[in-house]
């Protein structure tokens, strides 16, 4: 099998952890099951991750996307140092997106760290799933 | 150009799809369903409520409670507006507190924040991020004193969110400093919520192990009976358990069984229930569908005061009767249009007051955004006062009592909880229900099944799946943020404290405290003389963690000083 038809059989994987102290992981949970009814690979990290533990995990599954979830204010916090990791590790091409309670003033912030996207709390699953299929690497 | 000359210009709207316009124009619900997916019927006549019931559903004040704990409800006195408060440092939520009682807020409740409620103090190496980021941190006696300085403890009742095991902390930490400003502990009015077996499933299991969570949950209430008589030493909290995405009946449902373990710990330790459960509580959800909340409402003191009499032989009024507070439900906010939100809380509050709510806490519009600007908290605020002070709502008691709607739901809740309490039944009761995990099951099946019903329009969230707009670029009262300086300056505190206090009568009292907790005494008196010996929130949990067999540090990262 050449190895552009094998990445193209491969299912998209996905990472998903909360980050630092925050436990509140309903949505993490719920985006979980969604991504892999919608056919993706889904590896939750759980609670208790610091940004370092998300990425040698990352690195570990050979993941394509990078969802941390935040809900208590710690985004501006963890994002940068989550980046940091990622630029050392040399993860380029992979995906990192976040979800959770964020003030819309904060998009762009996380954006110009270099989140590529973010879905806030209330989103619907279709916009994610799409998102994730039309950016992420192939 | 004047203000007064300034014109907004008409959005000029060039396309207008009128099918849509004549389709709305007949439009008719999609579901008749309730928000926990009970069927109900199109009308209610007296065939729905045959009236030899009556003695079933009782009037205000009396057994079996359903209509109310007070005969005279609210003209006896309002409900208690009592906004949660936590945010920043000690002085931050202080100062946060005095603004909201100042416009008209009528008790104190101040929330803990993560690294409080795990129990690490705010120089923990994990803390020191997300110190004061979603509530208070109280690390030692003296934040407790900033928090509450100048605060006539005599005069407030002031209602304490530590949900977590370190809720016997707070205690102590409250009762010190209120020994060290002379007041008689007996004579103090408050709440502290203390249900740390429902707090796993927020996020803090490591923090609550679950023999830990009933013995120290049972140590504040033996504590308080005994030593602070008018302290409501438990918010058995079931708004939490709502908020995992579960129905009405199996939020009481589930709320009721966990209440019943510490119960069942009192009368282990040879009490009787009319020895202490006068000054048991409950934090309950209020939802968006207002005839299903106050049906659930009405429902759950039946039950309860049903399951005092009956199962635990509850002789007095005061023990069978379920008291609450509200928390109207965060998780029913969305960040799209928020300012749709203060109509949605203003409902559920309705719901809440409808029901003979005894305090009440309206979410901010900012919910799903950040924690409360001071602006929204005050709208929040307002929102309670324009129900309480316009609306007419505090007339009557029990206004809905006799619907025949209202009281058909109130049965058919009540029949759906005996029924979810039955299945707990089955796993083997509420404690194996948690050890085995099958709680969290329910909680994931059920949060995955509220997103799938948005997500296929079986319910409609305005802003969300229908009436959208484009996404949002701000918040319109701004977003709140919290003082690095000042969350900076209560770590630098915490470093000095531990550097400066008197190091042999701090390590005689935290010895003291983990060998009272290897006898299996009860901590609490331990840990008041412990605070006022300077000990912190992580050093007294830690040793009693230690005495419990569990790590220092609920993290793993640091070892124990002593």
């Amino acid at each position: 099998m050449s190895k552009a038809k094998e990445n193209k059989d491969r299912k998209i994987k996905v990472l998903v952890s909360k980050v630092g102290l925050d436990g509140h992981d309903r949505g993490a949970k719920v985006i979980c099951s969604l991504l892999k009814e919608a056919g993706m690979e889904v590896v939750y990290l759980g609670m208790y991750q610091m940004p370092k533990d998300v990425i040698d995990a990352a690195i570990d599954e050979d993941a394509d996307v990078i969802g941390p979830s935040f809900l208590s204010g710690e985004h501006l916090v963890y994002t940068p140092l989550l980046v940091e990791e990622m630029k050392k590790a040399g993860l380029d091409d992979v995906l990192l997106i976040a979800g959770g309670v964020i003030p819309a003033e904060d998009i762009p912030t996380l954006k110009e760290m270099g989140v590529k996207e973010v879905f806030t709390a209330g989103s619907l699953t279709e916009p994610i799933i799409k998102y994730i299929r039309n950016n992420v690497r192939r | 150009m004047k203000a007064t000359e300034k014109v907004v210009p008409v959005t000029e709207q060039k396309d207008v799809d009128w099918d849509k316009y004549l389709a709305a124009y007949y439009e008719k619900p999609k579901s008749s369903l309730t928000w926990s997916g009970l069927d109900v019927k199109e009308v209610y006549t007296p065939e729905d409520l045959p009236l030899e019931k009556y003695n079933d559903i009782g009037d205000p004040g009396q057994y079996p409670f359903t209509r109310g704990i007070h005969r005279n409800m609210f003209r006896g006195r309002y409900w208690t507006r009592r906004e949660v408060i936590g945010m920043g440092s000690p002085q931050d939520t202080h100062d946060r507190s005095k603004i909201l009682v100042e416009e008209g807020g009528s008790g104190l409740n101040t929330i803990a924040d993560i690294p409080y409620e795990m129990g690490l103090d705010a120089d923990h190496p994990w803390a020191q991020n997300e110190v004061g980021l979603t509530g208070v941190c109280i690390t030692n006696m003296y934040d407790m004193e900033t928090m509450t300085a100048d605060i006539p403890l005599d005069k407030v009742s002031w209602s304490l969110i530590t949900a977590s095991t370190v809720a016997v902390v707070t205690m102590a930490q409250y009762a010190a400093v209120a020994k060290k400003r002379g007041y008689d502990l007996k004579k103090l009015r408050g709440t502290v919520q203390n249900d740390p077996v429902h707090f796993r499933y927020c996020g803090f299991r490591p923090a609550c192990p679950l023999d830990l969570s009933v013995k120290l949950g049972a140590d504040v209430m033996e504590y308080c009976t005994k030593e602070m008589p008018l302290w409501y030493y438990t918010t058995v909290n079931l708004y939490d358990l709502r908020e995992q995405g579960v129905t009405a009946p199996q939020e009481v449902a589930f709320g009721f069984l966990i209440a019943r373990l510490y119960i069942d710990e009192m009368i282990r330790r040879g009490y009787k229930v009319d020895d202490f459960m006068q000054r048991f509580a409950f934090y309950v959800s209020c939802h968006i569908d207002i005839f299903e909340e106050v049906s659930k409402i009405r429902a759950a003191r039946r039950i309860w005061a049903k399951l005092m009499k009956e199962h635990y032989g509850a002789q007095k009024a005061s023990s069978q009767q379920f008291r609450f507070a509200v928390h109207t439900a965060g998780c029913s906010l969305v960040p799209q249009q928020p300012l749709n939100n203060i109509v949605r809380i203003a409902y559920q509050a309705l719901a809440a007051v409808l029901g003979g709510v005894q305090s009440l806490h309206c979410t901010s519009y900012d919910e799903p955004v950040c924690l409360p600007t001071e602006n929204g908290h005050t709208q929040a605020l307002r929102t309670q006062q324009i129900l309480a002070y316009e609306t007419g709502v505090t007339n009557v008691s029990d206004p809905l009592g006799g619907s025949y709607y209202v009281e058909n739901l109130t049965n058919k809740l009540e029949e759906e909880i005996y029924k979810i309490m039955a299945e707990v039944d089955k796993v083997g009761g509420m404690y194996e229900a948690i050890r085995t995990e099958w709680l969290d099951r329910v909680f994931e099946k059920e949060a995955l099944t509220r997103q799938k019903e948005i997500d296929d329009l079986d319910k409609i969230l305005v802003g969300v799946n229908m009436f959208t707009t484009e996404q949002e670029t701000t918040t319109p009262l701004g977003v709140q943020r919290i003082s690095k300086a000042s969350v900076k300056r209560q770590i630098e505190m915490v470093k000095k404290l531990k550097k400066e206090r008197n190091q042999a009568l701090w390590k005689e009292k935290i010895l003291a405290l983990k060998a009272a907790a290897e006898r299996r005494e009860n901590v609490l008196p331990y840990m008041i003389e412990a605070t006022e010996a300077g000990a912190t929130t992580g050093e007294m949990m830690g040793a009693v963690r230690l005495a419990y067999g569990y790590p220092y540090d609920p993290i793993e990262i640091i070892e124990a000083p002593f």
